[in-house]
């Protein structure tokens, strides 16, 4: 034994040679796991509902995950930034509330409103933040009390009634093409997705909101007005908010005060699944589109086992932390 | 200021200047309910019971945050643990003996305490922010809450309901018994964290873990203890809401509502969520000022829509006052 422990030795480091390089690789390129973790998900999915690989099964999931997918961006841009949205789940249902209201007057004018809802709420949060130097977390959940007042409050009066919207926004929201086969909605979220990412990372305006996360003292000192960098994040973020909540409000077909609360907290998940900091300066909205696609897979899986809502929030839960913990782990060794 | 910090203070100008932001707010609560007394037309006992044992699960569970934002931490998961407290106590009181409804108490505060202290050691080891691992287990305790009492039901005893409302039915009775038990709670865990070894080490980590650590203190101990206290603190305020609603409620949109007023009372009541600064007591006044602003609305026959716009628009503007009053002490010096 001990006169062969050389090649052993050899062996082995090569070996732990392999798996440290493979290992500082996927710390460097953390999107490789996401889209193992995603595909092992969907192969889960397969294996328990057959049906699922089909492509009516896939689309139920692309249909879930795009209003999702464009929540999540708001949170992404923002968290870039250090900060974070709590009220965009209201913005989104408010805005769909308008649009239903708008309907009557055609599609364009309709959206257009909704959109000036979330550009409106957004701002505000904005300048709360951006001027008044007020913690994202506190201002964005005054405002989503504020929002969830006014629209209870207008729902019986102003809004009365609109409860639906038109029909060419359902068409986009819930419909697909190309024999049934390609959702509206995720042409939508693709879109708006490689727009996203071009700004990100192309555009000074991106790279400001990276800045402005990292070390808003530099920024400010290399002559950049954080403020303006900072409200435009958040109107930004306003509008994207409202956008999910009219592609939500057509999906489901109706609105109601509850439309888009559920996806609240699965907005900030997928965010920090897809590895965006949550004290800014660090992520992309790459990963968030994982992320995204990741919880709604599991939503699905969730579904097809039929556990009852408890289990499945316990599961929801676990598997959220273990993602996490997972990512922090790797990203933190390489 | 300026004479404050020319030498030559007293340690009442001392006291007063360190703990302006917590007079303030009990002031301001003091005022409020003054205000409330002139609108309407009778204000006795039965407001004042109703006012303090109302507040009591918000001022619990926001001494639970203090102490964890303090020490420089946030949890997202507070209003879950309160919901899980809320369905054990309802689902193992209902009908048992003074004894078993004696122990069921002590073993949610001290389960829920290991449950979050568990959470803390998560976070401390696996270097996941703590508003994620928090937002994590938020799902799994009230997935959990919602698994031990499927529907709102259950029930407690007497003597639970008597303890924290002053009457065994839950309604009427004196406002001795809440009264103390927002009292007792609040200085207990204000002399901790003011006056132990423990406690201080929590202010520490809080406003800076490196130095703290340098200092010889153990950061990951300090964390669990922190996040411990806050699942006691929800322990309480879970026994707290079935003592007074007398049954158990696992809605998740209960929780999550507690959470977010969690960190506005703390926010407002001097804790800065960065760490290391702030006192439990003025969370306690910001916790009950935040519960009176609904009646307070109602007398001024506000109905309850605006009443929340108000509200979310009153917490706005209390930050961003203070907001704009760090930006002209800047600009001042």
């Amino acid at each position: 034994m001990s006169q062969s422990p050389a090649p052993t030795t050899a062996k082995n480091a090569k070996s732990i040679g392999l798996t440290f390089r493979l290992l500082a690789f996927l710390a460097a390129h953390p999107t490789l796991i996401l889209l193992g973790v995603l595909a092992i998900l969907v192969l889960v999915a397969g294996n328990i509902r057959p049906s699922y690989l089909t492509v009516a099964g896939l689309r139920t999931t692309l249909l879930q995950a795009a209003p999702l997918g464009i929540l999540a961006a708001s949170q992404t841009i923002l968290m870039l930034t250090g900060g974070i949205d709590l009220s965009v789940t209201m913005i989104a249902t408010g805005a769909a509330y308008v649009t239903a209201n708008q309907s009557p007057n055609g599609a364009a004018v309709a959206i257009l409103f909704g959109i000036l809802v979330g550009l409106v709420a957004g701002s505000a949060n904005g300048v709360g933040v951006a001027v008044f130097r007020v913690n994202p977390l506190i201002m964005t959940l005054a405002m989503s009390g504020i929002l969830l007042g006014l629209f209870t409050a207008w729902t019986q009066t102003i809004l009365q009634g609109s409860t639906q919207v038109g029909g060419l926004i359902k068409t986009v929201s819930a419909g697909a093409f190309w024999d049934n086969r390609i959702p509206y909605s995720v042409v939508v979220w693709a879109v708006l997705s490689l727009l996203l990412i071009w700004l990100l990372r192309r555009m000074g305006w991106g790279r400001l909101l990276y800045a402005t996360g990292d070390n808003e003292v530099a920024v400010r000192l290399a002559g950049v007005r954080v403020w303006q960098v900072r409200i435009s994040a958040y109107a930004l973020a306003g509008v994207l908010g409202a956008l999910a909540g009219i592609l939500l409000a057509g999906r489901t077909g109706a609105v109601d005060l509850q439309l888009a609360s559920t996806f609240l907290l699965p907005s900030v998940a997928a965010a920090v699944i897809g590895g965006t900091s949550i004290f800014g300066g660090v992520g992309g909205y790459a990963g968030t589109i994982l992320g995204a696609l990741i919880l709604s897979v599991l939503n699905s899986i969730l579904t097809f086992l039929n556990v009852g809502q408890a289990i499945q929030q316990v599961v929801y839960g676990l598997i959220v932390l273990a993602l996490a913990w997972g990512y922090a782990g790797l990203t933190r060794r390489g | 200021m300026s004479t404050l910090l020319n030498g030559r203070t007293t340690q009442w100008q001392r006291l007063l200047a360190r703990n302006s932001w917590v007079l303030g707010v009990w002031l301001l609560l003091g005022a409020l309910i003054v205000w409330y007394s002139t609108l309407i037309p009778v204000f006795g006992q039965f407001q004042i019971v109703s006012i303090s044992k109302n507040s009591l699960p918000l001022i619990y569970l926001a001494i639970g945050q203090a102490i964890i934002v303090i020490a420089g931490g946030i949890d997202l998961s507070l209003g879950s643990l309160l919901l899980l407290g809320n369905v054990l106590a309802a689902r193992f009181m209902d009908e048992q003996s003074l004894g078993v409804v004696f122990l069921v108490a002590v073993g949610v505060i001290v389960g829920l305490a290991l449950l979050n202290g568990l959470t803390g050691y998560v976070i401390s080891i696996s270097g996941v922010p703590d508003i994620v691992v928090t937002l994590a287990t938020s799902y799994i305790w009230s997935g959990l809450a919602l698994w031990i009492l499927p529907s709102p039901g259950g029930g407690t005893a007497p003597e639970m309901r008597w303890l924290f409302t002053g009457s065994p039915s839950g309604i009427g009775g004196g406002y001795g018994l809440p009264i103390l038990m927002i009292v007792v709670p609040s200085l207990l865990v204000y002399f901790v964290s003011r006056h132990t070894r423990t406690g201080l080490s929590l202010y520490a980590i809080g406003s800076h873990p490196v130095a703290a650590r340098l200092a010889g203190l153990n950061v990951r101990q300090a964390k669990i203890v922190s996040y411990a206290i806050g699942g006691a603190m929800a322990g309480l305020a879970g026994l707290a809401t079935v003592a007074i609603t007398g049954t158990g409620d696992p809605r998740f949109s209960v929780g999550a509502t507690a959470t977010l007023n969690s960190v506005a009372a703390i926010v407002l009541g001097g804790v800065a969520l960065t760490g290391g600064e702030g006192s439990v007591l003025g969370v306690v006044a910001t916790a009950v000022t935040l519960i009176m602003l609904n009646p307070i609305l109602t007398a001024m026959g506000i109905d309850s829509n605006s009443a929340q716009v108000i509200q979310g628009v009153l917490i706005a503007g209390v930050m961003m006052f203070g907001g704009l009053a760090i930006l002209l002490r800047e600009r001042r010096s």
